[in-house]
């Protein structure tokens, strides 16, 4: 079980981390479904490691990114957030969105962060492989793009646990979504290639071999930006690769965090 | 009341297994493959008589708008329609339903054209304001919809500023920052033009609406009826803002089709009407509500779901004319039957201004002309003096009365 916590960050925003586990540290950013009181991968993570998840501001009130246009805004609000929670070197798995984040942070702080795990990220562009425009399908189904099935687990297929209210739901999907697209809208290239070289975090980029949003080529975009990374590539997986073949991908993490 | 003929210029020659063969006729309806030119050239130019036409035939008002990359309007550009139109009408407003400002870098280039447009046209002109559909701004100009709708506000505050200060100022916005803001030409109407604000029923744009003293226009395609919970809310913000109940504060738009009776309708418009609602309303469902283009708000009280729905619903059906009819969506018959019904919208809804779509789809000519005259002879009149008691505070004043008129063409 996470428990919740509410940070005040200089300035006065509020900000929500969940904490959970024993073990090393790490930091995780999640993806797009947010944090779901039913996510296994994290359930998974608690059982080896301290987890501490960060909910990205916007998720659950839009007024929150007011203020934080732009990906830069983003890495400063973590920074404030890490300063806040008082650790200074971190282990940092990011997921999808969160792995964007995580690779913007670890370029926008190169020192602080000791490793750095990249799931299935995006934030690069090529024009001979363009990555799909994940709201070329209603928001409400992006999960028909995201999972190799074309369907959520059933786990992660629940917007929120609460409330139940479908309207309340509906504006959870909608916050998560309008937060993500904040970001990446119209297409997810806010410049991250320039930044990269900057990282000197140890890195392991996982993705999926099946791929259907950021095509499975883009894990060798950021592997060559990022000097000394490792990647590994999922098969039978697709952008949600931790939650299509967790075994897989945790085993990875493992070897590479250190239990 | 008063009536503004409204032309969407759709294309008109789309083919017939469009819907089967084509996702979407906005956004990605390939413009080379679909498009062509040489009749391109002959349906702006009957899309202008038109409008001309609605003129001499007594409207209020003639009205243009701004859509993208799509079949179903074919303006991207409402002020380029507006212009030729300065010049070739001189009674009519100028209602010109776009510009979409947040589109606009910076928004200022609307304050200039649209100065350019009242000062063109006499004092003409009405001021649109529209946020814009999801498909236009999110989808073909890129804009973010997470910030569409504070960037549009931000950009209307600074129109109207620049047009009531009529001074150079410094503006430091969100999103556009000028060190001078002082544009030429100012409107003819002082302060400015009436600002009329296109809505699809979001909750925030009528509050503000209300304290800014802009008319709400609700471009609905689903009739009167449907119309209602949405202009109820607008209502009940009115009262609550403690404005005035003013059937002039609101526009809603209305299909038409006159004729001698039912079965007459039915064989002129059944067509132009089929082809627009399946056709020129085939828009792909992730197109419309880009995440963030309906506020939190508007998803709470349950607006939002209206014309989401319905579009859904008319998707993947071959709507026929009876369904419009059911639906609501068309008032048609004889000019007696649209004058009840009319009046009955009237009662329903307390709207003074009515758009009045007298040409939809693939009409012809004859059929547009045939309609347009008919309302405007048989119908309006009989309308005429439905809110008299009111003042329109949203409408040009007289124009300038000596104005310039356009030189006769030179003799070949």
């Amino acid at each position: 079980m996470l428990t919740r916590e509410i940070v005040t960050l200089p300035g006065g925003a509020k900000t929500q981390v969940f904490r959970g586990g024993k073990g090393p540290s790490i930091v995780w950013l999640h993806g797009p479904h947010g944090l779901r009181g039913h996510d296994p991968v994290i359930a998974e993570l608690t059982k080896r490691y301290s987890v501490i998840a960060p909910l990205s501001p916007g998720f659950t009130d839009l007024a929150e990114i007011d203020d934080i246009d732009t990906v830069h805004d983003l890495a400063l609000h973590y920074d404030a957030l890490f300063d806040a929670l008082g650790i200074n070197r971190i282990a940092l798995v990011g997921h999808s969105f969160g792995a964007m984040v995580a690779a913007e942070y670890a370029a926008h702080y190169p020192s602080r962060i000791d490793k750095l795990a990249l799931l299935s990220p995006f934030g690069l562009w090529r024009d001979d492989h363009p990555v799909a425009d994940l709201f070329s399908v209603p928001y409400a189904t992006f999960d028909t793009m995201l999972w190799k099935n074309k369907k959520a687990s059933a786990e992660m297929s629940d917007p929120a646990d609460d409330p139940n209210d479908p309207t309340e739901k509906a504006i959870a999907l909608a916050q998560a979504m309008t937060t993500v697209a904040k970001y990446i809208w119209p297409i997810p290239d806010r410049g991250l290639r320039r930044r990269l070289p900057r990282v000197t975090a140890k890195t392991l980029i996982v993705q999926g071999a099946d791929d259907a949003f950021v095509p499975a080529l883009y894990a060798d975009e950021f592997a060559n930006a990022i000097n000394g990374s490792k990647k590994a590539i999922i098969s039978g997986a697709a952008h949600m690769a931790p939650y299509e073949k967790p075994a897989e991908v945790l085993a990875l993490l493992d070897g590479f965090l250190g239990k | 009341m008063k009536f503004h003929w409204f032309h969407l210029m759709p294309y008109p020659h789309l083919p017939d297994d469009f819907k089967e063969k084509y996702p979407s006729v906005w956004v990605d309806a390939p413009a080379g493959e679909l498009y062509d030119p040489v009749k391109g050239h002959q349906v702006y130019n009957d899309y202008l008589d038109q409008l001309e036409f609605a003129e001499r035939a007594g409207f209020d008002g003639i009205c243009v708008n701004e859509h993208h990359q799509n079949g179903y309007g074919l303006m991207p550009s409402p002020n380029l329609m507006a212009a030729a139109l300065t010049r070739r009408t001189s009674k009519a407003k100028l209602v010109v339903l776009g510009n979409s400002v947040a589109l606009y870098n910076p928004p200022i280039r609307v304050a200039e054209e649209m100065a350019m447009l009242d000062v063109m046209s006499g004092g003409r002109l009405v001021s649109g304001f529209p946020v814009g559909t999801g498909m236009d701004t999110a989808f073909c100009y890129g804009a973010n919809p997470a910030t569409l709708r504070d960037k549009y506000r931000e950009g209307v505050e600074l129109i109207v500023r620049a047009w009531k200060e009529r001074k150079p100022f410094a503006f430091n916005g969100k999103y556009t920052q000028l060190r001078y803001v002082n544009p030429w030409p100012v409107p003819v109407q002082n302060p400015h033009p009436p600002i009329w604000i296109p809505g699809g029923g979001s909750i925030e744009t009528f509050e503000w609406c209300v304290q800014n003293n802009f008319l709400y226009a609700y471009l609905s395609y689903w009739g009167y009826e449907n119309g209602r919970p949405v202009m109820d809310a607008f209502w009940e913000t009115v009262e609550k803002q403690g404005g005035d109940r003013n059937p002039y504060r609101a526009g809603f738009l209305q299909f038409i089709a006159v004729a001698d009776n039912d079965e007459h309708a039915e064989k002129l418009y059944a067509g132009p009407a089929e082809y627009f609602y399946n056709k020129c309303f085939h828009i792909a469902p992730q197109y419309y509500n880009p995440p963030g283009y309906t506020s939190i708000a508007t998803m709470r009280k349950g607006l939002s779901g209206q014309v989401v729905k319905a579009s859904a619903n008319l998707r993947g059906a071959n709507v026929k004319w009876k369904d419009l009819l059911d639906a609501g969506c068309i008032v048609a018959g004889s000019p007696q039957t649209i004058a009840d019904r009319l009046n009955d919208m009237a009662d329903k809804l307390h709207v003074g201004h009515v758009m009045v779509l007298c040409h939809y789809g693939n009409m012809s000519n004859e059929t547009v002309y045939y309609n347009t005259q008919r309302f405007a002879k048989e119908v309006i009149p009989k309308l005429r003096n439905r809110f008299s008691e009111y003042e329109d505070r949203w409408w040009p004043k007289d124009n300038l009365t000596d104005v310039q008129k356009p030189a006769p063409l030179a003799a070949e």
